[in-house]
């Protein structure tokens, strides 16, 4: 595993912790971030979300949410999926904070909002470091289903990524031979630390 | 451990780093001596460096990197002795290893900006730079070149990565990035802050023009690589166009190059290889929703263009958002702004500035990126430019020293925002400047820029010059306030204070850089631009706050407020203005009060003169109509001489010396040196200076300036132009490339009003319009005409006339020299900037006016009316200000009094403009008035006094829409005055509805405007309504619900029409069951009038018949005979409703008591049947009777149908004596009517009726006899023979007297054959 891993989602939870997980599973150095402001889960209703910040445990959360409607957040998943991402890391963090995290190869976003906001992010950065980092977008809806099809196609692409000599020589063909392979949309940008 | 043995440790750990062999034991070595090279100070560090240079040899990949990674750790903080190492990443840029490679760019970028950094602070503090530094930085420039060979040339991407990057990093350090200066301190060790703009020139090194230039250079070098795209991999092109993207946003004087590399590229292209598309085209999209992210004036006027592309590849919502963000981003750093500038008004206004604008995260401030219409406000920015960049003025003390321009105060004190901003054009011209003064060097770059120049900014660039070329004079009503003739002593004062500097720059600087490419055919544009370029570059980096003495100084705010107020100031001499300020001692009213005679000054003759210098010709002319700078006058005759053009102005020379000059020029010179103790030859502001030196050598004689009345001054300018058209117009047309075009139309923006220079010039473009680019250049001149004109809108000057003259001119000379169908014209009027009301006047001409010359013939061309219309059309899609007037025309020619103008107009109203949802009310409010006209007007004809105020109301409504259709109406109002000896003229009627009808057809629903004012319509329209409602009915076809909604409640008085309506839509088709259903209803609820229904008669079956059938029977016997063919037509699914049969027994059932029709009407209905021989045949007539003669009781007026049969059909007697038989054993005697009947048929069908008399009982048989005496002999006859006569009973032989029967047989047999041979006489009898 040579490279550093960045699995990115809008609010650290979902999307962005289960790829973290599989990932981690699977021996990558990864670690995962939101661009949202704030974490947001959800509620009773739409229009009434659990908004935490980042930072929050995700077991302070966990409880909260248990002691809330523990039967309504079993049922649509979140005190589970809370559970699992307890067991991976402390708290979500915010992808704009992690300066001091240190410098990624790979950046893996779930939602071309979040790959703008982490190109946005990285332009607005003293690039000077002058360590190039590759940035895909793997459009994945958020929901649980889908977010363990697109960890997992996050881990085949990771795979694929490590077992090219470079991946700036290679990455056309992989984005290319990916997407024909699993008929799923991809876009990469390539940005410097 | 003290130092010797730290060193000497580190030194053990070295030697085995590179001789041991295990890799482990060197990595570990390395690492240790690392630690301990790192603790040491530098000096005894850098003893060792030989050593740690020796690793770079080593076969490991590790080991090499190991090197790069103490290299970047120790000699960074140990510059002064890292001379040895950074040779060593030179070598490594080509190591096998990309790894190696890598980490060498990596490190050497962050030495790159270390070095450069390190020079600039011993520069600025010492004067000098140490010559170890300067080795270090020739190494350094070595590196450079190496990583941009990597970058430019095949190899691993990875690399080349890193490489494009050092690419932009190189611009963006060597890009000014307009960071105050002052705000430059000693920040030594904070890496990157290093900027081009902290450089103050005049070390052969540290040359800022150079290395900007070399970073302009790097820019094309990358804009080339993404034009070449598509033969490189997605990652090096994505790449590409981050760094382009960073490099726009970081340095907003590149924006709007790369802006426009980035618009123009397509990431669709068909690659040479693989690569993600997808992506490529999404790291657009992500560069562009950056820049909209940006606040940057330059950026943000870019919004427009940018949403247009985002929107284009569906990222519109993204870019809305982003917008929405960074609006209130902007509002609160507003308010952030808003109160730190109240604090800091004493503290230094430099960094107060700072707030004002610039990227948010950055707050750095801008250039702004000023179009051409804005110029207004760039006029002014560009005065002020070099003032307020000082900051030390206070925004009050400008408002006082400019108080005398109240009007313009406004737009000054707004000015400071967008101070130090450069246009594009002066940013293109600094860069030009740039890429000159490096000579040699730079030719080729200029060529590339040049070439990749847009027309339009590069004609810009060309006129911007001119303004340090000798100036015209300011307008008219200036001159006309102040005298046109100059005291010579106040030119020669004039000419102490302020040195000439750019026009004499301008024509030297050729000769001084002979390698100035000429880029185009034409010599006299590149030249130009080429070498103007240099005289502003050299005015602008004079400008340049950092290097102005001035910038304490609040004098120079004062006079810049001096200079920009003056509102028709296209451009006042900068040099002048500055130079003005920097040398004067004067108290600060001083130069307020000075500048304006001085700008007044009528001086444009020598400028004129110069003009006719062959050589020269395009460079001059343009000269704008700004003012005059004194120093500059002091150099038109310089020029003029050169050129020894013809001096019209002779006598009004005023001689100065070229000595003086020369002095002035050294004074400035060495005033110049003062205040610029670090400036060197290489400080551009020299240049210019030693080629006016030069030139003022060269020239023994100067004339100052030339004073020509005004008169002279307009003649000689015109000539010029037209000199200057002409001699483009001899060119060929294909040859006109763009800036030519551009450069053509600022020329014609000098010329005033009313010169016939503008129609000349409009005539001479005609000429070969269609084939050259006449279209594109009067498009040009247009544009340049109209921003001018926007630009003066307030003062109220003379531009918009040229412009509408020069319009006019060209689209007369269209009309008149093409084909009706070219289509120059339309496209001319569809794209020009402004329509004025004359154009539209001409266009209303084209479609309707003037249909009959003087001598009353018609010239009407009916295809100009097409083209006329056609145009209309057009302009009605493409120019929403014109389209009221456009509508107007179109409306007008709708009813205009021809019919193929008509015709032509409705087509396009009723089928084009009627779709439009923005005119579609007005067309209908109009078509609706001209019908209620027609209604109205007509009906109140029988008055004819009131026929007139028919007609004002008429126009009345017209005019609502717009003047050109009230114009219409008024004529067309002529044109029926004309026509109302014939009361009311059908032709008239038809004029006014058609396009209401013509409406109808696309609206069905206004059909029931129609039929609402039917019942009012006098006999006449509604004639005109009968001819047009078939046309309508048809065009609507199958889509009539509106029209079944109105059928199904007609208003009163509209029962014809309806009639009419029905009878066209079933006409030859079967009428569909929702009409016939609607009509069925309104036949039983409202309206009881049967007629309505006859035209689905056909259609309705026969148990739907028959209830109604009496009431048809009721109607005029025309409707009903009508009626009736419709029912025996019935329709071609179901046959007809009712046999001819049926239809007889209907009428037959008609009881005429019971409320229903009178009898007459069912005997004219029942003679309509027998009129119809060919369908009431005699087999139709026997059946019907066959039927009726069961029917109980017998139907009253059935004897006379038989009597009818029989007349009509004489060989129905047989059956018809079945029929009576019947009736006799119906005992036919006891129903009186029909009894009478039947003896009248009996008397009539004898002798055939002979054997049913008998049948009759004796009383009846007597009865009969006696009424008809006549029988009695004829049927005695016929009963004595002898069969016959044995069948009767003796009563009534009895009757018949054959009581003696021989007698009785003798004589009754001849006459029985008579009877038997005498069909044709009861046929005969018939008749009667």
């Amino acid at each position: 595993m040579k490279f550093r891993y960045a699995m990115v989602c809008s609010s650290n939870q979902n999307r962005s912790m289960e790829s973290h997980y599989l990932l981690k599973k699977q021996g990558f150095d990864v670690s995962s971030y939101g661009t949202g402001t704030h974490v947001k889960l959800p509620g009773p209703s739409l229009r009434e979300p659990n908004v935490y910040e980042f930072g929050t445990p995700y077991k302070h959360m966990f409880d909260d949410l248990r002691r809330k409607d523990p039967d309504l957040y079993k049922r649509n998943g979140i005190l589970p999926m809370l559970k699992r991402n307890l067991s991976v890391k402390l708290a979500p963090q915010r992808w704009q904070d992690n300066a001091a995290d240190g410098y990624f190869d790979i950046v893996f976003t779930f939602e071309e909002k979040v790959f703008d906001m982490v190109l946005e992010d990285l332009h607005n950065r003293d690039q000077v470091l002058l360590k190039s980092v590759l940035v895909i977008n793997l459009e994945v809806k958020d929901n649980h289903e889908e977010a363990a099809v697109g960890a997992r196609l996050a881990l085949d692409l990771c795979e694929q990524i490590e077992a090219v000599e470079s991946w700036e020589d290679s990455i056309d063909d992989i984005m290319i031979s990916f997407e024909n392979k699993h008929r799923r949309k991809l876009m990469y940008s390539i940005s410097f630390y | 451990m003290n130092v010797a043995d730290s060193r000497d440790q580190a030194l053990h750990l070295l030697t085995a780093a590179i001789n041991h062999a295990d890799l482990a034991v060197k990595l570990s070595s390395l690492k240790q001596a690392k630690d301990i090279l790192s603790s040491l100070d530098s000096s005894s560090a850098a003893d060792l460096f030989p050593y740690v240079v020796d690793l770079q040899r080593s076969p490991h990949t590790l080991v090499r990197k190991f090197l790069l990674e103490i290299i970047e750790d120790i000699a960074l903080k140990t510059i002064d002795h890292s001379a040895v190492l950074v040779p060593v990443l030179v070598a490594f840029l080509r190591d096998v290893d990309t790894d190696v490679v890598k980490q060498s760019i990596v490190t050497g970028t962050h030495f790159f900006c270390s070095v450069l950094e390190e020079m600039t602070l011993q520069f600025q503090q010492h004067g000098k730079v140490d010559q170890w530094l300067q080795e270090l930085w020739m190494w350094l420039l070595r590196f450079k070149e190496g990583v941009f060979s990597i970058a430019l040339q095949p190899g691993p991407i990875g690399i080349k990565l890193l490489a494009l990057k050092f690419l932009e990093t190189y611009v963006l350090l060597f890009t000014p990035d307009n960071v105050y200066s002052e705000k430059f301190e000693a920040t030594r060790g904070s890496r990157r802050t290093f900027n081009i703009s902290w450089l103050r020139g005049g070390h052969p090194i540290l040359d800022p023009v150079a290395l900007t230039s070399d970073a302009n250079r790097t820019l094309f070098l990358l804009l080339d690589m993404l034009q070449s795209a598509s033969s490189l991999p997605g990652a090096i092109t994505i790449t590409i166009v981050n760094c382009l993207a960073a490099i726009a946003r970081k340095r907003p004087r590149h924006y709007g190059t790369v802006l426009s590399a980035l618009l123009d590229f397509n990431p669709n292209f068909e690659t040479v290889r693989e690569c993600h598309k997808a992506s490529i085209q999404y790291s657009l999209r992500t560069a562009f929703l950056g820049f909209l992210r940006c606040t940057y004036p330059a950026i943000v006027e870019s919004r427009e263009r940018l949403l247009r592309a985002l929107r284009a590849m569906n990222a519109g919502d993204a870019a809305d958002q982003v917008i929405r963000q960074v609006e209130k981003m902007i509002k609160n750093s507003e308010r952030e702004r808003a109160s730190r500038e109240i604090q800091s008004v004493r503290d230094d206004q430099a960094s107060s500035q700072a707030y004002v604008l610039g990227d948010l995260s950055k707050k750095r401030s801008m250039p702004q990126d000023n179009e051409e219409l804005t110029n207004s406000f760039e006029m002014a920015s560009k005065r002020i430019r070099s003032g307020p960049n000082t900051h030390s003025t206070p925004l009050t003390q400008i408002n006082d020293s400019g108080q005398d321009f109240s009007s313009i105060n406004g737009a000054s004190s707004n000015l400071p925002l967008s101070d130090d901003n450069l246009t594009p054009v002066e940013q293109m011209i600094a860069m030009i400047g740039a890429l000159l003064a490096e000579g040699e060097r730079g030719a080729e770059s200029l060529e590339i820029l040049i070439s990749k120049i847009h027309p339009d900014l590069l004609s810009d660039i060309v006129i911007t010059n001119m303004r340090h070329l000798p100036k015209s004079p300011p307008p008219l009503s200036n001159v006309g306030t102040l005298p046109t003739t100059q005291q010579a002593f106040n030119v020669n004062s004039r000419a102490q204070v302020v040195p000439p500097s750019a026009p004499t720059t301008s024509l030297h600087t050729p000769v001084s850089t002979p390698e100035l490419p000429v880029t185009s055919a034409a010599t006299t544009v590149s030249s130009i631009s080429d070498t103007s370029t240099v005289n502003s570059f050299a005015a602008d980096s004079k400008r340049d706050p950092r290097r102005d003495p001035r910038r304490l100084d609040p004098r120079r705010a004062a006079v810049s407020v001096g200079m920009s107020s003056s509102p028709v100031l296209e451009d006042t001499g900068t040099g002048m203005s500055e130079f003005d300020g920097s040398i004067s001692n004067k108290p600060l009213s001083v130069p307020v009060v000075e500048n304006p005679p001085m700008r007044s000054m009528p001086t444009s003759q020598s400028n004129d003169k110069i003009i006719e210098g062959p050589s020269i010709t395009g460079v001059e002319q343009p000269a704008p109509e700004g003012d005059v700078v004194d120093g500059e006058e002091g150099i038109a005759p310089i020029l003029e001489v050169k050129s020894s053009s013809n001096c019209e102005g002779g006598p009004y020379i005023v001689d100065a010396d070229s000595a003086e000059l020369n002095a002035d020029a050294e004074v400035k010179h060495e005033t110049d040196e003062s205040l610029f103790p670090e400036s060197d030859q290489n400080h551009p502001a020299s240049i210019t200076i030693s080629s006016l030196d030069d030139s003022g050598r060269d020239l023994p004689v100067l004339p100052l300036f030339v004073e020509l009345t005004e008169e002279q001054k307009r003649s000689v300018r015109k000539s010029a132009v037209q000199q200057m058209a002409e001699s483009y117009l001899h060119l060929h047309w294909s040859d006109c490339n763009e800036t030519r075009m551009a450069l053509l139309a600022r020329l014609v923006g000098q010329i005033d009003a009313g010169d016939d220079i503008v129609v000349l010039l409009g005539k001479q473009i005609l000429v070969d319009y269609r084939h050259q680019k006449g279209h594109e250049i009067v498009l040009q001149v247009l544009y340049h005409l109209y921003s001018l004109a926007v630009r003066n809108s307030v003062d109220n000057s003379s531009c918009p006339t040229v412009y509408e003259d020069f319009l006019l001119e060209v689209s007369k000379s269209l009309l008149d020299t093409l084909p009706a169908s070219d289509k120059s014209f339309s496209r001319l009027l569809g794209e020009v900037p402004f329509l004025p009301d004359s154009a539209l006047k001409l266009l209303d001409d084209l479609c309707s006016s003037d249909v009959f010359d003087v001598t009353g013939k018609e010239i009407r061309d009916a295809e100009r009316v097409t083209q006329g219309l056609g145009v209309v059309w057009s302009l009605i899609l493409g120019r929403p200000n014109n389209r009221q007037a456009c509508l107007g025309i179109a409306l007008k020619c709708a009813v205009h009094s021809q019919d193929d103008i008509r015709g032509k107009a409705i087509r396009l109203v009723a089928n084009k403009l009627y779709q439009l949802n923005y005119v579609s009310g007005e067309i209908e409010q109009f078509a609706t008035n001209m019908l209620l006209s027609a209604v109205d007007q007509c009906g109140s004809i029988d008055e004819r006094g009131e026929r007139e105020v028919g007609n004002g109301d008429a126009s009345t409504s017209g005019s609502q829409l717009s003047e050109p259709s009230a114009s219409g109406i008024d004529s067309s109002n002529t044109e029926s005055t004309s026509n109302s000896a014939s009361v009311v003229s059908f032709p008239e009627a038809q004029r006014l509805i058609s396009l209401f009808f013509a409406l109808c057809t696309k609206k069905p629903s206004l059909l029931q405007l129609l039929f609402d004012m039917y019942g009012r319509t006098p006999k006449i329209v509604k004639q005109a309504f009968h001819r047009h409602i078939p046309i309508v009915i048809r065009a609507l076809g199958q889509s009539y619900s509106q029209l079944l909604r109105i059928i199904s409640d007609p208003p009163q008085g509209s029962e014809n029409l309806l009639t009419l309506v029905l009878q066209i839509l079933t006409q030859e088709t079967t009428p569909p069951p929702d009409l016939v259903a609607t009509v069925k209803h309104l036949y039983e609820t409202k309206l009881m009038d049967a007629t309505i229904l006859i035209p689905m008669l056909s259609s309705l079956p026969k148990n739907e018949v028959l209830p109604i059938f009496p009431r048809l029977v009721e109607l005029p016997l025309e409707k009903f005979q009508l009626a009736l063919a419709h029912i025996l037509q019935g329709s071609a699914h179901t046959g007809p409703a009712l046999t001819p049969a049926e239809v007889l027994v209907a009428i037959h059932d008609i009881v005429p008591e019971k409320g229903g029709p009178p009898l007459k009407k069912i005997t004219d209905a029942c003679s309509a049947c027998f009129e119809q021989r060919t369908v009431f045949t005699h087999q139709v007539l026997a059946k019907a009777l066959n039927q009726l003669v069961d029917q109980v009781p017998l139907p009253l007026l059935f004897m006379r149908t038989v009597i009818q049969a029989i007349d009509a059909f004489p060989t129905l007697v047989d059956f018809v004596m079945e029929i009576l038989s019947k009736l006799v054993s119906k005992q036919i005697w006891r129903m009186p009517k029909l009894w009478v009947g039947f003896l009248k048929c009996v008397v009539q069908t004898q002798p055939h009726s002979f054997p049913v008399l008998l049948q009759l009982p004796p009383p009846q048989l007597q009865s009969t006899l006696n009424k008809y005496g006549s029988l009695k002999s004829s049927l005695a006859s016929y009963a004595s023979q002898p069969n016959i006569k044995d069948s009767l009973p003796r009563s009534t032989l009895a009757i018949l007297g054959l009581a003696n029967e021989s007698h009785m047989q003798a004589q009754q047999q001849p006459h029985m054959s008579n009877l038997h041979s005498s069909d044709t006489s009861v046929q005969g009898a018939t008749p009667s």
